[in-house]
């Protein structure tokens, strides 16, 4: 398969696997007819015998690198996806991808850079109910006229202490996906903390690129590509910066900030 | 001592302008900066030429105003810290932010100098990390950041 000019193959040891695999590979992933992959993943199923005294592993690698190693199979094909999303995102030279969740909102989008478990989903979701459309709980994806394109996959929502998500895709939850890339209007740089109030404060373009930059899955290895497009990227993008206490709140205020088009300027 | 006097920005770095601002990359450190318009202003004169009195004379030209060398100082002071400059030293002289800003008056025509740094992400850490009970190879993987090598090989719950 190829997914953003990434190209990666995979193979099983069982047949009848593979149909349960495609929906794991990358949005937008097409079948590559190249031989030569950069990054081949080897699923070794276990046989289904269970004998006395063995268990029954599944095992996965990348190139010859033991990814995971379990008795589910299905952890072991969660592997699979999150390390074939985040191989693409490194390697990929088409496009910089930033760690980020995204929505679309009257023809902007609205990107929420943050590392895990600082609440990107949940205030995603909350913008999905609101009437935001949906592009990405994971990566924010660039392309080299700055424009953002979708990664549309479920939205992994955690819902207990145990990190465990749940996936639900937009349609479950009412809202539509993106399709067509947009121009960045809004950053929002934000942290969960219980009770806090949502009174976030303009952040300046420089500042705000830097926070993006500290998003930048490829950054190291693409330090030229990367701010090249992050530069597009912000052109005519605000950002704001501050604690917010529950999505809901914060999503509201989030989508009544008067675009950058209606007069609201960078700090 | 002919370092400090006359400070010379490094060239091995990636720079951008964001606005008034500019992101500069430090290819060997993996360190991104932001320099607000006075630090960037003063990194570009570092030329290795220019004392620090000279480049705050060029500012005042620049901006027609009074740009006291206390300012120019105070920038080198950060983009020595951030080691954006060839072989910086400790500055003669080092102005406390208290003192430039003395110096500068209240009405001052230009903002202090400011530097803020990131440290640039690993791939790992730019990504979502996997959750308890997920199977893992390395610590990095897990939201935990403990994965259990030893029996499991799971990440361990947080």
């Amino acid at each position: 398969m190829s997914a953003f000019g990434v190209r990666a193959g995979v193979r099983v040891n069982i047949s009848g696997m593979m149909p349960g695999i495609l929906p794991l590979l990358p949005p937008g992933w097409k079948v590559s007819h190249r031989v030569i992959v950069e990054r081949l993943y080897s699923l070794v199923a276990g046989d289904g015998c269970e004998r006395h005294g063995m268990r029954r592993l599944h095992v996965l690698y990348a190139n010859s690198m033991r990814v995971a190693r379990d008795t589910s199979l299905n952890l072991v094909l969660e592997a699979l996806e999150t390390d074939l999303q985040r191989y693409t995102a490194e390697a990929t030279p088409q496009m910089t991808f930033l760690h980020a969740g995204v929505v679309g909102w009257q023809g902007r989008a609205i990107v929420i850079p943050g590392h895990s478990l600082s609440g990107k989903t949940t205030l995603v979701r909350e913008m999905l109910r609101l009437g935001a459309t949906y592009y990405s709980d994971e990566f924010g994806v660039i392309d080299d006229s700055g424009l953002v394109h979708p990664f549309v996959r479920p939205l992994g929502i955690r819902e207990d202490p145990s990190y465990a998500q749940t996936k639900y895709t937009a349609k479950s939850l009412g809202a539509a996906s993106g399709i067509k890339p947009l121009p960045m209007g809004m950053a929002v740089i934000c942290k969960y903390e219980a009770g806090a109030q949502w009174q976030p404060a303009p952040l300046s373009r420089g500042q705000g690129a830097l926070e993006l930059l500290a998003n930048s899955v490829a950054v190291r290895s693409q330090p030229h590509q990367t701010l090249r497009r992050l530069q597009k990227l912000v052109t005519h993008a605000v950002f704001i910066k501050g604690t917010r206490g529950e999505a809901r709140e914060a999503a509201a205020s989030i989508l009544n900030q008067p675009c950058p088009d209606k007069g609201l300027e960078t700090a | 001592m002919k370092e400090r006097q006359l400070p010379r920005a490094r060239v091995d770095c990636i720079s951008r302008e964001f606005g008034d601002e500019v992101l500069v990359y430090d290819l060997q450190q993996d360190v991104g900066h932001c320099l607000n318009w006075t630090a960037a202003a003063t990194w570009r004169l570092c030329d290795g030429n220019s004392s620090p009195s000279q480049i705050a004379g060029t500012l005042s030209r620049q901006l027609s105003v009074q740009v006291d060398e206390s300012v120019v100082l105070l920038a080198l002071d950060q983009l020595a810290d951030a080691h954006l400059l060839v072989e910086p030293e400790v500055l003669p002289g080092r102005p406390s932010r208290r003192v430039a800003i003395r110096r500068m008056g209240i009405a001052a025509a230009i903002a202090l100098p400011l530097v803020t740094s990131i440290v640039a992400p690993t791939p790992a850490q730019a990504a979502s990390c996997l959750h308890g009970g997920s199977p893992c190879t390395s610590n990095a993987q897990c939201c935990s950041n403990v994965c259990d090598l030893l029996v499991t090989h799971r990440c361990v719950l947080g």
